[in-house]
């Protein structure tokens, strides 16, 4: 995107007229004060991720960069298993983490996934393609000064890219670590749940490719249906360890349109145990805020006055 | 946001922390650090320096007119200059900032930047005027009754723009900032301060007697009631210090941030109220001001493993 960006923004536009430097000043300092009208809302759409079926393919890595035309990061080999994009950022929005969890002991826990009863439990891989979570009451759009980041009409998190000035309130905000500021041209940027495609009715980039069909799209009353009837499969087959992730909110974080279904800790996954919303300390530190400041010039008001001839 | 339903707790529930293996992702940072480094601490010092000057000369003159009119003159035009110093600091922060003016499409209650960026552009107009009157005033074109309007007009701005501050630099994921409930407690109060001992420094640098008495009293009580929000802001951080910093860096940097922030500078006022002392005790607690915007700042920054090995 943000090579993209650069490339487009160096292009002259021939439908449009010529323009003066001035008026091309103008423009730029009004443009982003004409609020356009907001889409009509559809069904809200998401994803859901069956981490219990990814084979750790990157096709949807690979389909991601490929459509959002993102840039490589270029490569490192970072001794951490199969993944060497290590994080998602502004250049990469869809990053698959591998765990390998292997005791060296063949223990006789209960059976697999796979349902073959005495396999080892702690000899597996863990896979899991992680992406932005697309939370309904996300703190980066709660911090965005610019109105940049808003909730589309499918009900995702997108960032204008034209509007955001690169603040960096969304990145200090994102529980998740999902967005980034690129580098290139100063900007924030974050997986659109393929906005663009699902404006012409297409299913997301990475959802199409994924072979093992662990990425899910649709609407996410739909996804929660198909998610819960898959846990319970689990369970019934000796996977009791399994449990959905993010979609149900919890008295400290709001649901999130893209959920996960694991079977360890999600700190393991490199998700926080417990996310928390920022913002439901802001009153209480507005309050302390004010009562600092409010305290101060009252000792300075009541000096003066003892003090004054 | 609610609590989970019961019928989904079974779906929902993690496996408990025995069961599962420590490898994978989970020693690893969760969230981003944005860039933010030294130069917000110098946006978070003016932005006291700069809204607590205004707000201690405001108040000063608006209790005792006849006392503090002549300091304040000269104080809200340097608020000016030190507000847009930081202003210029704010912009060349962002990541695209020729597109600084995009804050101002949207007004968010929300959103701390928001708030602390309408406060700022609002602040900014009767702190102008205000600087500008009392320049004028110096030439003989005198304003008053403008410039006490001015001068009014801007504390609930001025207090907007102190108070923000802090709650922007709590209420976000990062570790360590997401713990400290006092910070904006602390700043808006150190402001306060500041600025006090700045209107001192230009009382004591015009020869204002009686300003300079009144002064140096209020500056040794909000030194002392400083103490508090900043004593309950180091508890808010004392986990996060932990596991960044040893026993003896915890204790050899909060000696040294007492030490500049409180005992100098009270000490300095206590033995003279003379031009030296005064100067003297506002030069060290404006450096362990600093210290502590600094230290605040770099905690996501830094690495544990870094600063125990030194």
């Amino acid at each position: 995107m943000a090579s993209r960006e650069k490339e487009l923004s160096a292009l002259t536009q021939t439908s449009d007229p010529a323009r003066g430097q001035l008026s091309q000043l103008v423009g730029r300092l009004i443009y982003p004060f004409l609020h356009g009208e907001p889409p009509k809302p559809h069904t809200p759409t998401g994803f859901y991720t069956d981490t219990t079926v990814c084979i750790g393919c990157k096709a949807c890595e690979v389909a991601c960069k490929q459509w959002n035309q993102l840039p490589s990061d270029g490569f490192e080999w970072t001794g951490n298993s199969y993944d060497n994009t290590t994080e998602l950022s502004a250049s990469t929005w869809r990053h698959v983490k591998f765990i390998e969890q292997f005791s060296g002991t063949l223990s006789s826990g209960g059976p697999s996934i796979n349902g073959a009863p005495n396999d080892p439990v702690l000899n597996r891989w863990l896979m899991m393609s992680d992406h932005c979570k697309h939370c309904l009451a996300a703190p980066c759009h709660q911090a965005c000064p610019t109105g940049a980041i808003i909730h589309n009409e499918f009900q995702n998190v997108y960032i204008q890219a034209d509007i955001c000035n690169g603040c960096s309130c969304c990145v200090a905000s994102c529980p998740f670590g999902v967005i980034t500021r690129s580098d290139m041209g100063g900007h924030s940027h974050k997986c659109t749940l393929c906005y663009d495609r699902q404006r012409d009715g297409l299913e997301p980039a990475c959802a199409k490719a994924c072979p093992t069909q662990s990425i899910h799209f649709g609407p996410v009353e739909e996804l929660r249906e198909m998610a819960r009837k898959r846990v319970e499969e689990l369970h019934r087959r000796g996977v009791p360890e399994a449990y959905l992730y993010g979609d149900a909110p919890s008295e400290t974080y709001s649901e999130m349109h893209s959920f996960y279904l694991l079977v360890d800790r999600p700190s393991v996954y490199g998700l926080p145990d417990t996310p928390f919303n920022p913002w439901l300390h802001m009153l209480g530190d507005y309050s302390r805020s004010i009562a600092g400041g409010l305290a101060a010039i009252a000792a300075l008001l009541i000096v003066v006055f003892l003090l004054r001839p | 946001m609610h609590a989970n339903s019961a019928s989904h707790s079974a779906l929902t529930r993690p496996p408990s922390p025995g069961g599962g293996t420590e490898n994978g992702y989970e020693n690893m940072p969760v969230t981003k650090v944005p860039d933010w480094y030294g130069m917000i601490a110098w946006d978070a010092l003016l932005n006291g320096m700069a809204t607590g000057l205004f707000m201690a000369a405001a108040v000063s003159e608006l209790a005792a007119p006849a006392v503090f009119r002549p300091v304040a003159k000269v104080a809200y035009p340097v608020a000016l200059v030190l507000l847009l110093i930081d202003l210029t600091m704010l912009v060349f922060d962002l990541g695209d900032p020729f597109r600084f003016h995009h804050m101002l499409r949207v007004f968010k209650p929300g959103s701390p930047m928001s708030v602390g960026t309408w406060c700022l552009t609002i602040f900014s107009l009767p702190l102008t005027a205000a600087a500008a009157l009392s320049l004028l005033a110096e030439f003989g074109v005198d304003f008053e009754w403008a410039r006490i309007l001015a001068v009014v007009l801007g504390l609930l701005p001025a207090f907007g723009s102190a108070a923000y501050k802090g709650v922007l630099l709590s209420t976000n994921a990062q570790p360590g900032w997401k713990d400290a409930r006092w910070l904006g407690g602390y700043l808006t109060n150190s402001a306060i301060l500041i600025g006090c001992a700045e209107l001192l420094v230009v009382s004591a640098l015009m020869g204002q007697t009686q300003a300079i008495a009144i002064l140096r009293i209020a500056f040794i009580v909000l030194l002392v009631l400083n103490l508090i929000p900043l004593g309950l802001l180091f508890a808010n951080l004392q986990p996060a210090h932990a596991r960044l910093y040893t026993r003896a860096q915890q204790w050899s940097a909060g000696v040294l941030i007492f030490a500049a922030v409180t005992l100098i500078p009270l000490g300095l006022t206590l033995l003279n109220g003379g031009l030296l002392f005064v100067l003297g005790a506002v030069l060290f607690l404006l450096l362990g001001s600093w210290i502590v915007r600094f230290v605040y700042i770099k905690i996501p920054h830094t690495s544990p493993l870094e600063i125990r090995g030194g």
